[in-house]
């Protein structure tokens, strides 16, 4: 398609916009539209137009605006709300994942240790027999693995499995209730 | 101070206290909406062909101007923004894929009118838009039901400026060959 326009044209919309069309129209360019196919095109189309919005326009029905104010606030705060809270479920997210290299850091420093904590584990049905629960025998010789060297050992492996253990817990307890 | 506290709260009843992002107050918006909605429903309604899908897009384009940074540099340029705001919307609902059934098509939106004070054009410019493409449409209005400039046009479309032309050019074309040829035909047949 060539594009062919004619020079009266902006002459011509111009005065369409400003509603000078047709009765402050030259009368030149009155006759010339009719043989000119640019003009008689936008003549027929702006005036399609420009009716066709005067009719629409009125028969638009329109909401209050103070309730389309209301729901832009209330789009705005839980927009804020949603901004909030991102950087929150980014540090539980990194706290989730320290408690997890933690656990995984303790339980590559036990593997070492997992046959002698299977042969304690073997060794635990015999511990609670009647013949061995003399006070003092107990701790030193039968409920610990022999590896350990005392009592003050095993205190050491257990308080960072309850700390991990305990973190991991909360962890399960802010993600369950941040879900409800 | 809680951080809860720093955000508006519409639930507590001071929403049509409070200013908005937009940089208008309640009483502004209420001017800006009764000036602008008109025209809006308007495009939205013949652009589509369904005056319940305009309904909802308005509302939330207005919503949409309302939460956003819109320019401030008068009305002129936040209308601009409206439109394009409402440019998008139907632009992302005929994306949007969906079922048609029968029932989807407004009543109205094929209807000739039939009051006496209606010229032709008028009467065959639902059909002969029904028949233009979307985008055309879109242009068509905004350049001659709207009076925007193709630089306008562009800013509110996001198409290059320096197609509008062309572009306006062929639905210009297509839309008075399609009013010429349903006019023939109205004179033929009556």
């Amino acid at each position: 398609m060539i594009l062919r326009t004619c020079p009266r044209e902006r002459e011509l919309a111009g005065l369409l916009h400003r509603g000078h069309w047709p009765h402050a129209c030259p009368p030149d360019l009155q006759a010339h539209v009719p043989m000119c196919r640019a003009c008689s095109d936008l003549l027929a189309v702006t005036l399609a137009f420009r009716h066709a919005r005067a009719q629409s326009s009125s028969t638009a029905r329109l909401q209050a605006p103070g309730i389309l104010w209301w729901r832009a606030q209330l789009r705005h705060r839980n927009s804020a709300l949603q901004t909030i809270r991102k950087p929150i479920l980014g540090a539980q997210l990194f706290a989730f994942a320290v408690a997890l290299v933690a656990a995984s850091l303790a339980l590559a420093a036990q593997a070492a240790r997992g046959r002698q904590w299977l042969a304690w584990l073997a060794s635990l049905p015999h511990a609670f027999h009647p013949d061995s629960l003399n006070p003092a025998a107990l701790i030193p010789t039968t409920l610990l693995p022999a590896s350990m060297p005392s009592f003050s050992g095993a205190l050491w492996l257990l308080v960072p499995v309850l700390a991990t253990l305990a973190i991991l817990g909360g962890l399960f307890v802010c993600f369950g209730s941040d879900r409800r | 101070m809680p951080w809860e506290s720093a955000i508006p709260n519409p639930l507590a009843g001071d929403a049509l206290a409070t200013p908005a992002v937009s940089g208008m107050d309640s009483d502004q918006f209420a001017g800006f909406y009764e000036r602008s909605a008109r025209p809006l429903w308007a495009y939205l309604a013949r652009v589509s062909g369904d005056p319940a899908l305009a309904d909802d897009l308005m509302q939330e384009s207005f919503v949409r101007f309302l939460t956003a940074d819109h320019p401030s540099d008068g009305e002129v340029a936040a209308r601009r923004y409206l439109f394009r705001i409402a440019t998008n919307l139907l632009r992302d609902h005929w994306r949007r894929p969906r079922a048609h059934s029968l029932e989807d098509v407004p009543e109205d939106l094929f209807a000739c009118a039939s009051a006496s004070n209606v010229s032709d054009s008028q009467i065959l410019l639902g059909p002969a838009l029904a028949l233009l493409r979307p985008r055309d449409r879109q242009l068509l209005w905004l350049a001659y039901a709207e009076g925007y400039s193709h630089r306008e046009i562009a800013a509110i479309t996001g198409l290059a400026s320096a197609g509008i032309r062309l572009l306006l050019f062929r639905a210009r074309r297509k839309l008075a060959a399609f009013l010429r040829e349903g006019r023939s035909t109205a004179g033929g047949s009556a």
